[in-house]
């Protein structure tokens, strides 16, 4: 394996490996825009540089490791020419921090601060482009904003291949544009041009000038949308930045969805359908326990639950596959004995929704339908005649089904007209109020992280499983 | 009279363009030469021997590009023939193109059969139309008469050409992005490493040389490399195709042996500078001279062109470059401030916009620029001409944002009282004159 010397610091690295990669790798920050470990690499934006003994300054990113190499990336020379690279990418950027979404998560604004730090050279005034081109019905550009690095013109032709994006125009009135009238609309992974883009040009509609990012903090979480279980971040208000003047539920919402890379998973992208996981929790809660359709506490609706698994004959349960591992293991310990246990998809492919494709979208739309099948066996529900009681776990039940004078226990989250039908029915939990794990399609498990208060007269299913499996009156 | 010919060793009449004047003036018994007796890897060491440096503006001698191939190793090879001349003030290549195409093709075969290359491509100027229509009517000439296509010759050696007319874009010229431009993409330049003789066109091994480069290849096989090496300097072999233009009484297309006198081909060859005029300075090799030489290369005056000769090492000892041919002659009276100005409004406008030091740098000097010409210069602005300049030297993919800086720098360098003159009086001291009346 070569070993090059990085500041004087022996460092080993991979055949075939940039010095940039060997860098990063061993803890040398070298400072880059248009680079990205997953795209191909266009040296572009001349960043990157570092000095190479005998060879003189060059980019990083597409120097080949070379056994015995000696470099340094903060050098006198290396630090002038970030320093030029630097009044050279902002000649014509708006110093519009104080507006710019970007602020406070913007590598220009990072590097400029280190490397740059004075007023700009000229004093001629900034070139105008483009404000707020809509790309898509999710995504505008700022032209005056964007560097050129092209990351998202690569990433729409090397990971998503939709191919929408081009550049149009040269030298500095060069633009990046939809190919041919297509919009970002074509591309279901098209907001993941929103994160690889190093400054503030690629805008998020829904996020557009909704919260300044050091008002918020992350929450490690697992994308519901399907059996890929991508890993996701949920970022929300800090508890020390929210205000009481604001509608309480802005000061508790997910305010924005990010990859959390994952290389076994889906390395640093999610679908769009991912990033609108905050809209969707934001559905109407069931928060109130009901028998009949008759409010009720939840301990009573758990009582009646109880007397209705002892009192009844054959009984049949359809449990969730977007419940959590603890979740699904929780209904096996204590419950498997008095059901005839089927595994049912919550969700099914909406119209319109891609269904499946070859990066990261799976046709299964559920998060934990292997662990289910795991456990409860993968038989189409069967549900006879003669059965007295339905357990349903969760959605996508068809109550229509079901046989006629059968009782139902319905345990979901959702206000629905279902809930109302069932003889009885308790509200549960959602992702965002818990803490667990999903196993996707692959097997790999990953983890989600409670970001959320649980609302009064909402219970945890791994806490409702072993009460239901109780005696009627116990009090376990 | 200057000097031995290469390429206009012969007398161009209405049709010394065809296949059949080729003929008889020799044309294609290189090629057969080269069949018959000669395996691949002559034709290259001939070639390596004869010494010829490009002729595109780099000067790096083509042999040896031509062995970063192993025509043997199995992989597919290409070979383009760069006749997107873009350069302005250049227009030598287009000599070649409309008057010896067939000189150029049989060039291209050789060189083809030297590669191991079984599709060769011609990439041609979009606006050169003649020179395209002629080159078109000599590769059907070509194909008609078996010298394209499979078992050329009946030597088993098979080549298919194919003529690529460019996007209109100087950068498509430049030799990594013209690949883009062939493979359908937007022509950006590459990164190197690797180098294209490594990974080219579509990904492959590939040779691009200069038209007048290829086509000097036939004379050198069928006259051997000893004969070649007979001709211009022991350190610059051969002769250039040299394009004059500006202010001089004869303007055109010269073939001139390496090493002839400079002064002599000005005054008596090109007959001596408009309206009897002084000679003020020249722009050796099209205003990029120094592009892909990465030398800082400047405009000559008029005294250093008096003493130099026409050859690479004379002219790199003078701080410039032949480049690619393309000369400009600049009479006495010229404001020099007005013709830097029209020299960055082309870099601007020709910057493909890839990286940063070029795309924002050309830009910001042709506004600077604007400004002086407009009468609204600050004495910073020389300062700022300079640090711009100094920063898209060698930051840059390919040389053009390099070029945009040596003409900046040499103006400056050279006739820095004219800028102070008109920053400071708000006009020019030659009334921003660019005519020779």
């Amino acid at each position: 394996m070569p070993v090059i010397f990085i500041n004087g610091e022996a460092v080993e690295t991979g055949e075939h490996r940039t010095v940039l990669q060997a860098a990063l790798a061993n803890g040398f920050y070298v400072p880059h825009f248009c680079w990205h470990p997953e795209l191909s690499i266009v040296g572009n934006c001349r960043v990157c540089v570092v000095e190479q003994e005998g060879r003189g300054v060059n980019i990083a990113c597409n120097m080949p490791v070379v056994d015995g190499m000696r470099v340094q990336t903060d050098s006198e020379p290396v630090r002038a020419q970030r320093k030029a690279m630097l009044q050279f990418i902002l000649l014509n950027h708006p110093v519009d921090c104080g507006i710019c979404d970007k602020a406070g998560e913007c590598t220009l604004q990072d590097y400029h601060y280190a490397y740059n730090g004075e007023p700009a050279l000229s004093q001629d005034p900034k070139l105008h482009s483009t404000k707020f081109y809509p790309l898509s019905d999710r995504i505008i550009l700022d032209n005056e904003r964007c560097i050129l690095c092209s990351r998202c013109v690569r990433f729409t032709r090397e990971v998503s291949q939709s191919n929408v994006l081009g550049i149009e125009y040269r030298g500095d009135s060069a633009l990046v544009r939809p190919a041919e009238d297509r919009t970002l609309d074509d591309d279901p992974y098209s907001d993941n041009v929103i994160d690889i883009c190093p400054v503030g040009a690629l805008l998020s509609r829904s996020f557009l000038y909704q919260a300044r990012a050091w008002y918020l903090e992350p929450t490690p979480s697992v994308c519901p949308g399907c059996a890929r279980g991508c890993t996701v971040q949920l970022w929300h208000r800090k508890p020390e930045w929210r205000v009481k003047g604001l509608d309480p539920r802005h000061n508790t919402r997910i305010l924005r969805v990010t990859p959390l890379e994952n290389p076994r998973v889906n390395g640093p992208w999610i679908c769009n359908k991912g990033r609108d996981l905050g809209g969707a929790l934001e559905r109407p809660r069931a928060e109130v326990a009901m028998l009949k359709g008759e409010p009720v506490t939840t301990t009573r609706a758990i009582e009646a639950a109880r007397e209705l698994i002892r009192a009844s004959g054959r009984r049949v349960a359809l449990v969730s596959s977007g419940g959590s591992n603890e979740e699904l293991r929780a209904f096996h310990s204590a419950l498997v004995a008095n059901f005839t246990t089927f595994v049912k998809p919550d969700h099914l492919p909406q119209d319109g929704e891609v269904v499946e494709d070859d990066l990261l979208i799976r046709a299964d739309k559920n998060p934990n339908t292997r662990a289910a099948r795991s456990l409860f066996g993968d038989s189409p529900t069967e549900i006879s005649a003669d059965t007295e009681l339905v357990l349903v776990w969760g959605e996508g039940a068809d109550f229509g089904a079901f046989p006629r004078g059968a009782k139902i226990v319905l345990l979901g989250s959702w206000l629905a007209p279902e809930n109302g039908y069932a003889d009885v029915f308790i509200p549960l939990s959602i992702q965002t109020e818990r803490r667990g794990h999903y196993t996707n399609f692959q097997g790999v498990v990953s983890a989600f992280e409670p970001c959320c208060w649980r609302p009064d007269g909402v219970i945890d299913a791994e806490t409702l499983f072993p009460l239901l499996a109780a005696p009627p009156g116990s009090t376990a | 009279m200057t000097g031995r010919k290469v390429l206009m060793d012969f007398e161009v009449t209405a049709d010394s363009h065809t296949l059949a004047a080729y003929r008889a003036r020799g044309g294609y018994r290189a090629l057969a030469k080269a069949l018959q007796t000669m395996r691949p890897r002559d034709v290259t060491q001939e070639v390596v021997d004869s010494g010829i440096q490009g002729r595109g503006g780099a000067a790096f001698p083509a042999g040896r590009k031509w062995q970063g191939i192993d025509p043997d190793d199995g992989q597919p090879h290409y070979l383009i023939a760069n006749a997107d001349e873009g350069e302005p003030g250049t227009f030598k290549d287009r000599w070649v193109l409309e008057f010896d195409p067939h000189a150029l093709l049989e060039s291209m075969l050789l060189a083809s059969y030297a590669l191991g290359v079984r599709h060769a491509f011609v990439y041609i100027r979009g606006e050169y139309d003649r020179p395209w229509r002629r080159l078109d009517a000599a590769v059907e000439e070509a194909y008609a008469e078996g010298l394209f296509g499979e078992n050329i010759l009946g030597s088993g050696f098979a080549c298919d050409l194919f003529v690529f007319r460019g996007a209109g874009a100087y950068v498509c010229g430049e030799a990594s992005s013209l690949l883009g431009s062939i493979e359908g993409t937007r022509a950006y330049p590459r990164n190197r490493p690797p180098r294209m003789t490594v990974r080219g066109l579509y990904q492959a091994p590939t040779v691009v040389n200069n038209v007048e480069t290829l086509a000097s290849v036939a004379w050198i096989v069928r006259n051997g490399a000893r004969a070649f090496r007979e001709i211009g300097t022991e350190k610059s072999p051969g002769t250039r195709l040299i394009s004059v233009s500006g202010h001089i009484r004869k303007p055109g297309v010269y073939e001139v042996e390496l090493g002839y006198s400079w002064a002599k081909f000005l005054h008596e060859d090109c007959g001596g500078l408009l309206c009897n005029k002084a000679l003020k300075a020249v722009i050796p090799g099209g205003i990029s001279s120094a592009v892909l030489t990465g030398k800082d290369a400047k405009v000559l005056t008029a005294g250093e062109v008096e003493d130099l000769t026409l050859d690479h090492e004379k002219l790199r000892a003078a701080g410039s470059s032949l480049g690619s041919g393309g000369m400009i002659v600049i009479a006495e009276g010229t404001c020099m401030v007005r013709l830097l100005q029209i020299m960055l409004r082309f870099y601007h406008h020709e910057s493909c916009g890839q990286c940063t030091p070029c795309r924002e740098g050309t830009g910001w000097m042709h506004r600077v620029i604007d400004r002086i010409v407009a009468g609204q210069g600050r004495p910073e602005d020389i300062d700022t001409l300079y640090h711009v300049a100094r920063f898209n030297d060698g930051t840059t993919i390919c040389g053009l944002g390099d070029a945009a800086g040596y003409a900046a720098t040499a103006m400056l360098d050279n006739f820095r009282d004219e800028f102070e003159y008109f920053i400071e009086h708000r006009h020019s001291k030659f009334g921003g004159n660019l005519e020779c009346r």
